[in-house]
């Protein structure tokens, strides 16, 4: 459950505005995929829910599902433009010579993992020790043996939740605008919210060579800004998440010299 | 003005705390809950068929995932079948569809996930003493699953805040509209809407409570051994907290279970009503300690590692009502020499001096016996404790040290 910290942390971090904000982060020595590598796509971890006039979550499966498959979907269809060879798991036993408790050991390593690079780079709590280093985080021998036994380059963590906001919601959101004539005035009661991020880890080496959050909000219930359970939305998270990878600062640097 | 920031004001303060006062002199006592009155809502084979609780069965069968794999879990064949038995007999209706898990976690609990499937900390193991009061525990949280507790809480939960978030608009708008300020009223209803959720979930515990005693009674486990797990509850919280010079913690308005007192009271009751006057009832106590004799010296190992001596000296002799022996008698010096106050190392070491005396004496009683025994300046007999010690031990990580030692 430990990546629900991570979900509740970023989520408390999202600022008060109808915003989408993306901000990523690469190993300096990160050159984004090329050409002909293997990459391994565990399972997308996705849920959408429903925001309560009351302002609870309620947890949506038939939701959950579409948006799971549209994701996957829209996944394909971006690496297939990219040149690498894709496999997504829907089930941790899918790859022959692993099991799936190695496969479940990894993906939780990658949450522990994920949820420090969410405090030290996201949350504020930045590390004197890894002040322009990029992004210098491992998951050591665990992740290279899964490179090893199956072949595969990359491996990508996906987390994605999405919050619709109800009818009843939007109602709210309506009445504390109407509130504004009578000098009462509360559209902001909060309405729908994404948070979705990413991690690349190189399967040869161990390191997250590259991180990215995406955060999309609103304060007025009833503003949309990509809706998981259409394809269109879908494509839009992929692409806002994973679309522009950018290079490592030393490969950068290393560009504009040239 | 915005509804997410409240603004505590001294008045609404003032006014929440009377209301929190009144609320405690009447007391957070409800009526109990009678166990003929508790009917299994669920068939077997339950599956959800509303939206809502398909979402939350959606969730739980990720996190059901993640436990099952988890390696904090005690995976003896031999244990969780004995587990998944009990679960079998006193789990109603849906006694087949459970799954029960056990964690490594010394700490008194268990718990019951919406999708039916209970852990219980291995903690719980120790401090039952025998299979009734493990039954009454099983058979109370499997009252959750059958009283569809988790959904009809979410819902109740919903319901009220989405009551009070309408009724916090429309008192403001209502109130600017006439020219007042509601938002005192506003606090007052968000204080009662926030105690009405305590107050529910608390009315479900009373519920899980009867539903398991009419339970275990009817597969034939004295149902009075529900209530004693309660009063040695509540003797182990009043040891631990004499010992830190503290009082035990008594129910509150914001608890979401009812305190251990009432349960005591209720159980006790219900024990009564469930009891059928010529029938035989078992306590399973021979059984229980067959089963969880091997992992014994673990659950005492990891409660007294707690830093917790008062709540541990009270266990031991809790289970020692039922015999002393050497396993029990070791770990009780090994309260006091943890502990470590002025005196203890004598009562340590003539609790590892009463242990060797038994039979079934660990190991680890001869070597601090022997240690014990070369503090006070009896080397001869340390000798011979230790030689008992290696023999039991050969390849003990200190034996080289102990042969040193005996020359």
């Amino acid at each position: 459950m430990r990546k629900w910290g991570v979900a509740l942390a970023l989520a408390a971090a999202v600022p008060m505005s109808a915003c989408v904000q993306t901000r990523q982060y690469a190993d300096v020595q990160f050159t984004p995929p090329r050409g002909e590598y293997k990459l391994l796509v565990l399972r997308p971890d996705v849920t959408v829910g429903s925001l309560t006039t009351g302002g609870m979550i309620e947890p949506r499966a038939d939701w959950t599902e579409q948006a799971r498959a549209n994701i996957i979907a829209a996944l394909r269809a971006q690496q297939a433009g990219r040149g690498g060879k894709l496999e997504i798991l829907e089930r941790r036993n899918q790859l022959s010579g692993v099991s799936d408790q190695e496969v479940a050991d990894v993906e939780r390593l990658f949450y522990a993992v994920g949820q420090s690079i969410v405090l030290h780079k996201y949350l504020g709590a930045y590390l004197p020790t890894k002040r322009g280093k990029g992004l210098e985080y491992t998951l050591g021998e665990d992740a290279v043996r899964l490179g090893q036994k199956t072949g595969y380059d990359y491996a990508l963590f996906m987390h994605a939740e999405d919050e619709v906001a109800s009818t009843g919601r939007i109602a709210l959101g309506v009445l504390g605008l109407a509130g504004c004539f009578v000098g009462f005035c509360a559209p902001n009661v909060g309405g729908a919210a994404q948070l979705d991020y990413a991690g690349l880890v190189d399967l040869h080496t161990g390191e997250v060579v590259w991180f990215n959050v995406v955060r999309a909000g609103s304060e007025v219930p009833g503003i949309k800004f990509g809706d998981l359970r259409t394809p269109q939305g879908a494509e839009q998270m992929v692409e806002r998440l994973l679309g522009r990878m950018r290079p490592g600062r030393a490969i950068r640097r290393a560009a504009e010299q040239r | 003005m915005c509804l997410r920031c409240l603004e505590v004001s001294r008045r609404s303060l003032l006014a929440g705390g009377g209301v929190a006062a009144a609320a405690m002199a009447t007391g957070v006592a409800q009526a109990r809950v009678r166990p003929q009155d508790m009917v299994p809502l669920v068939g077997p084979g339950y599956r959800p068929t509303e939206k809502d609780e398909q979402g939350i069965w959606q969730l739980m069968e990720r996190a059901e995932e993640e436990i099952a794999g988890s390696n904090l879990l005690i995976t003896d064949p031999k244990l969780t079948g004995y587990l998944q038995n009990i679960i079998g007999t006193v789990g109603g209706p849906a006694a087949k569809d459970f799954r029960i898990y056990l964690a490594h976690i010394p700490d008194f609990n268990a718990m019951m996930f919406p999708t039916g499937f209970a852990v219980i900390f291995s903690g719980l193991l120790l401090r039952m003493r025998n299979e009734a009061q493990l039954a009454g525990v099983i058979a109370h949280e499997s009252g959750h699953f059958l009283r569809r507790h988790m959904i009809r809480s979410w819902r109740d939960q919903r319901r009220k805040t989405d009551l009070f978030a309408i009724g916090a608009m429309a008192a403001g708008i209502g109130g600017a509209g006439a020219g007042v300020y509601l938002g005192d009223y506003v606090q007052l209803a968000q204080l009662g809407a926030i105690l009405s959720l305590f107050q529910y979930s608390r009315a479900m515990e009373a519920e899980a409570d009867a539903m398991g005693a009419k339970l275990i009674a009817g597969s034939g486990y004295a149902p009075v051994e529900m209530a004693n797990i309660w009063q040695q509850l509540i003797g182990e919280e009043t040891a631990s907290a004499k010992y830190r010079r503290k009082h035990r913690r008594r129910g509150s308005l914001f608890d979401t279970h009812p305190s251990s007192d009432a349960r005591l009271a209720d159980l006790r009751a219900d024990a009564a009503d469930v009891t059928v006057p010529g029938r035989a009832y078992q306590n399973g106590r021979e059984r229980y300690l067959s089963m969880i004799g091997p992992i014994r010296p673990m659950l005492l190992d990891d409660q007294v590692k707690l830093n917790d001596p008062g709540a541990s000296q009270y266990l031991i002799e809790t289970l020692a009502q039922d015999g002393w022996n050497g396993l029990l008698r070791y770990y009780e010096g090994e309260v006091w020499r943890l502990r470590n106050r002025r005196g203890d190392d004598a009562r340590a070491a003539q609790s590892y001096s009463a242990a060797v005396a038994y039979p079934d004496a660990p190991a680890d009683a001869w070597r601090w016996h022997g240690i014990s025994l070369m503090k006070a300046g009896r080397p001869s007999e340390a000798r011979a404790a230790f030689s008992r010690y290696l023999i039991m031990k050969p390849d003990a990580s200190d034996a080289a040290w102990v042969r040193q030692v005996i020359g």
